[in-house]
């Protein structure tokens, strides 16, 4: 008996923070499953922003690659005539002459290989030249290498695997989609997480100032941050950057504008409802003053919700985001971003080249997703209000 | 009206409930009868269990609570053997519940007759919408309020007239158990008189069974019959009305009539019970009570006395009146 | 109407004055006073002086600040919004063109959005913690966290190019025109006047955009649905109703959601904002010829005057909205009515 009634707090006290935090599994059930997995995507997200440089196989504005390759595609097969083929050493086929395709990848690895590429408009072409004799060797597309050797007589695979390929593809403009995927990340969690400090850091102000000196400027202030809430965020933002213009720090302030008002309402509500505890009261009829009321009884109080709120906001400044640039406003053309990516890839789809949208689209989903698990978790888990006992 | 008839036979009830810091038992194997015709008070403290208990006769505990064991026999039903949908045809109908607070007991957003005409028809689907509302005008028209408040929202409606629709719709469908869940607790002590003077009336008329779960002693004196003592999720004692108040026999009972103020003692000061209640997670092992008992002995820190007939109709739960057979092993040896 | 509720909408028509008044100076503070020539940011940079003076002129950008505003705010409540710089028109016209598309496809949005939202919203009430409840949460933040440009295009990829079973840009086919307009919904004209060729080609436009658009909002909905619900479910009275013998599904559906629905009415209002701003995106996604594209395409128009009339019909248009939805709690909540 007397066991069990002491033991899960002494026990709790001797493990470290991590252990502590595992625990938390057993306390708060599902919801810190949401809370733990929200933050896994996150942290997964901020490693791959923090390691960029390192993780992402090539620049994201070098046109590394063909055009529209798909995924996993970009490997290249080497062709020659039946029984004909030349002694060439795999190892180094600079300075052979090779037939390949314009504007696919053959072409651009017999650029890197040293080899003189001889540029062919199309397969059909590519190919009369290798069996005419015009060329001895062609670069063609590993996929496609053994449907051509079944339907052309004459041809057989010299070497297979050649060149590099791309997991998940290349762009319009032939840049790596995985590199601009993982350098993209930098500029989206940026301007979020930029943007959602700005509107905290004005927004909890005005808030506590609001909610605790109440009367005239109270009403003020409230009826103004309600206005800008009621406006279609969007709008404001896309009005805002038209006037600032592009660039990340326009519309980090763009976006954090549509926030603060958000910050402002629970933070002004939370100080309300803390004003009225008796442990305040007590305070204020001890004499302190107003402004160590504010920073030492009101403000820990707000900080739950905050944080709350600054996760949910970021999900949200993450969209906003990503819809400015939908809609072209967003962000130079040089900057890797998946709301750009997106917004230029739309024009392809109808040719059948889903890679360019599917994966930046993705990618905002996982991430406004993750803010949003953690912020909601959270919120079960700070402010348990619907849990009983 | 009291006879020695059984109507709601509870035995060994246990009700748990499952929070994070462990399994509250709430409702720890409890066992009295409710004879038919009789009013029976249920006190204790808050917390102490009582209004589980009631919930728990109506086999109304939600999640993360439930009946964890014990036998419920209403009128000859098992209850505790009943299909959910028997269950709830029975609620409303043969036993129904008063609530503490009138105004969040009612829906804000419906009218008085719909909310009774709605509880007439779901027993009596056959029933037509203006039967049953004739039927609601009668009944308010009894109960003192007139008809044409029927069509007015809670909110439009006094603290007394409020928990008068409550009683209509308890007594809508004349069922045999009223359960009384710290009915007065929220009116004023002018208007609990009249509530208290219509509930005696409307016993004799409906021949109702009350149980009335409350924390005020003297409405317990005013209307019981017979009285149970709850303390920390177990009965302490049960007893006549006039018995318990003259003789209480369990320390507990002793403690808490003397802290009722009473104007007639007017010098004496009012006793003070020494600790709280216990957590009823952990709570202490042996007699729950030992902690606070003015006449606690070895014993009760390590055993829990049982709940036993010491005089013909006078339960109590305590060493003091119990053979101490320290061999027994019980229950409590567990926790 | 009871003196009470007359009182209350007065009072809330009143309130709407100043909210007009700050949102109007919102649009003026952003379009005139934040650094940021509207001359430069229109004409881009390289105008020629004389270029970027005879567009001041033209809009008064020149007078000082003060004036600007008193004329800014005399012409809205005039409801001048001045002559598109592109068209010739006057903008109070091309906003009535392009208006009814936004409307059509924000009421069946919203269609959508309450039906999902709801439902769902309440069911997981109903089971709260259940597998069914962690589901549906689960799914209602992946789907508020689509971008819904995204969702758009996959959509179009899926059912329009895919399989082809839905247009994917658009109000109508080529060739296809109401015979006549009279709300502007095309969907609704064509009902009235007994179009049914019409009524089907304008509904087969319009199911994608309002899915995508709608099922976006539903995640939000069927979060608010579900905490309005339970604070509702906790309440005393379902307590009590479960006492007098009513059916679990009577108590949640009919007592619970209709209490939920009051303090939901009031958040649905303010998420009209969000309705809008996602009907900026649907509409630059498929192409509806709406006030969001209105914008963004003006906006590369250089049409200063139109985007600026645009953006502040907008903002009177949510000062409305929050209007009727107040006004509209009013009747719903008794509390109030009487």
């Amino acid at each position: 008996m007397a066991e069990t009634h002491s033991s899960p707090t002494s026990e709790v006290e001797n493990i470290g923070l991590l252990g502590r935090f595992w625990r938390g599994r057993i306390w708060y059930g599902t919801e810190w499953y949401i809370t733990t997995f929200g933050g896994l995507i996150l942290l997964a997200i901020i490693l791959m922003t923090v390691f960029a440089p390192w993780l992402a196989p090539f620049d994201p504005n070098q046109f590394i690659g063909a055009q529209f390759t798909p995924p996993g595609h970009g490997k290249q097969a080497l062709l020659a005539r039946a029984g004909e083929a030349p002694p060439v050493d795999l190892s180094d086929l600079s300075g052979q002459v090779i037939g390949v395709q314009r504007n696919r990848n053959g072409a651009n690895l017999a650029r890197e290989l040293g080899a003189k590429g001889k540029r062919y408009q199309t397969q059909e072409d590519l190919l009369a030249a290798l069996l005419d004799g015009e060329v001895d060797l062609i670069f063609v597309d590993q996929e496609l290498a053994p449907e051509i050797v079944a339907s052309y007589d004459g041809l057989e695979i010299v070497a297979e695997g050649l060149g590099r390929s791309y997991p998940l593809g290349t762009d319009n403009l032939g840049r790596d989609i995985v590199s601009r995927l993982i350098w993209g990340a930098r500029t989206v969690l940026g301007v979020a997480l930029t943007s959602a400090l700005f509107s905290s850091i004005i927004g909890i102000t005005l808030g506590l100032i609001s909610g605790f000196v109440s009367g005239f400027l109270d009403r003020v202030l409230s009826l103004m941050m309600d206005s800008i809430y009621s406006f279609p965020g969007l709008l404001l933002a896309i009005a805002m950057v038209v006037m600032l213009g592009p660039g990340l720090l326009n519309v980090a302030v763009a976006v954090s504008v549509i926030y603060i008002p958000t910050f402002f309402r629970v933070v002004r509500g939370q100080v309300l409802s803390v004003k009225e505890e008796l442990y305040v009261e007590a305070a204020r009829s001890l004499g302190a003053k107003p402004l160590t009321i504010l920073t030492r009884y009101i403000f820990p109080n707000v900080i739950p919700s905050v944080v709350v709120v600054f996760s949910l906001n970021v999900a949200d400044a993450i969209l906003t985001e990503a819809g400015l640039s939908f809609v072209g406003l967003g962000l130079p053309p040089d900057v890797p971003d998946w709301g750009y990516d997106l917004s230029k890839g739309q024009s392809f789809l109808v040719a059948g080249q889903w890679w360019l949208i599917t994966f930046p689209g993705i990618m905002i989903t996982l991430v406004a997703a993750g803010f949003s698990l953690l912020g909601e978790g959270l919120s079960e888990i700070l402010n348990p209000r619907l849990v009983k006992g | 009206m009291m006879t020695n008839d059984v109507l709601y036979r509870i035995r060994d009830l246990v009700v748990e409930y499952h929070t994070r810091a462990g399994i509250l038992t709430a409702v720890d194997h409890v066992s009295f009868d409710i004879r038919r015709g009789e009013v029976l008070g249920l006190v204790g403290e808050s917390g102490c269990g009582k209004s589980t208990l009631g919930k728990a006769l109506m086999r109304m505990i939600q999640e993360p609570g439930r009946i964890a064991s014990g036998e419920l026999w209403f009128d000859g039903m098992n209850l505790m053997q009943l299909p959910p949908g028997e269950m709830r045809k029975l609620r409303g109908s043969r036993i129904s519940m008063i609530f503490q607070d009138p105004m969040t007991s009612l829906n804000p957003v419906q009218r008085v007759v719909d909310h009774i005409t709605e509880t007439i028809r779901v027993h009596q689907p056959q029933t037509s919408e203006k039967a049953a509302r004739a039927r609601a005008a009668e009944l308010v028209d009894r109960l003192g309020i007139s008809r044409n408040r029927l069509d007015d929202y809670p909110h439009q409606l006094s603290g007394g007239m409020r928990q008068r629709v409550m009683i209509s719709l308890a007594l809508a469908l004349r069922a045999d158990l009223v359960i009384a869940d710290e009915a007065t607790t929220s009116l004023d002590v002018i208007v609990e008189a009249q509530f208290l003077d219509l509930l005696k009336e409307l016993r004799e008329e409906f021949n109702l069974t009350i149980l009335l779960i409350t924390h005020n002693i003297g409405i317990v004196a005013e209307l019981a019959d017979r009285v149970a003592v709850m303390y920390a999720g177990r009965m302490a004692e049960l007893a006549e009305v006039h018995e318990l108040f003259e003789r209480p026999d369990h320390p507990y009972t002793r403690g808490l009539l003397r802290a009722v103020p009473n104007i007639r003692l007017d010098d004496a000061e009012l006793y003070k019970m020494p600790g709280s209640p216990p957590d009823l997670v952990s709570p202490p092992p042996g007699c729950r009570f030992h902690p606070r008992c003015p006449d606690v002995m070895d014993i009760c820190t390590r055993q829990a006395p049982t709940f036993y007939e010491n005089k013909p109709g006078h339960f109590v739960n305590c060493w003091l009146y119990q053979e101490r057979e320290e061999n027994v092993s019980l229950e409590e040896a567990s926790s | 109407m009871s003196p009470a509720l007359r009182r209350y909408i007065i009072v809330r028509v009143l309130l709407t004055i100043p909210m007009v008044l700050i949102l109007v100076s919102l649009v003026f503070i952003v379009l005139r006073v934040l650094p940021g020539d509207p001359a430069v940011a229109i004409l881009r940079e390289g105008a020629s002086e004389e270029q970027l003076a005879s567009f001041r002129a033209a809009l008064g950008l020149d007078k000082p600040l003060h004036v600007q505003y008193v004329e800014f705010l005399t012409g809205v409540l005039r409801f001048d919004f001045g002559y598109s710089m592109t068209r010739k028109v006057p903008v109070t016209r091309e906003i009535k063109t392009f208006f009814p598309a936004t409307v059509e496809l924000a009421l069946a949005s919203m269609f959508v959005t309450a039906v999902v939202g709801i439902f769902s919203g309440a069911f997981a009430a109903q089971h709260r913690k259940s597998p069914a409840d962690y589901a549906i949460r689960i799914l209602s933040i992946i789907l508020y966290s689509l971008p819904i440009f995204w969702l758009g295009l996959m959509l179009q990829m899926t059912f329009g190019t895919g399989l082809g079973w839905l247009p994917v840009s658009n109000r109508l086919s080529p060739g296809m025109a109401p015979k006549e307009v009279i709300t502007g919904l095309y969907t609704i004209d064509a009902i009235l006047t007994g179009d049914w060729a019409l009524f089907k080609d304008a509904a087969s436009h319009l199911v994608l955009p309002a899915l995508t658009l709608g099922l976006v909002l539903a995640g939000i909905f069927t979060r608010l649905t579900r905490a309005n619900m339970l604070d509702v479910l906790e309440q005393d009275f379902i307590t009590a109703g479960r006492a007098r013998g009513l059916r679990e599904r009577v108590l949640v559906y009919k007592h619970g959601l209709r209490n939920a629905f009051i303090p939901i009415v009031t958040l649905l209002g303010l998420q009209f904002a969000l309705l809008l701003a996602g009907a900026i995106l649907t509409e630059t996604t498929f192409s509806w010829p709406g006030m969001g594209r209105l914008v963004v395409d003006r906006i590369y128009d250089r049409d200063f005057t139109t985007v600026q009339g645009a953006i502040l019909f907008f903002a009177l248009l949510v000062a409305g909205i929050s209007l009727v939805v107040d006004i509209l709690y009013g009747f719903l909540d008794p509390r109030i009515r009487y």
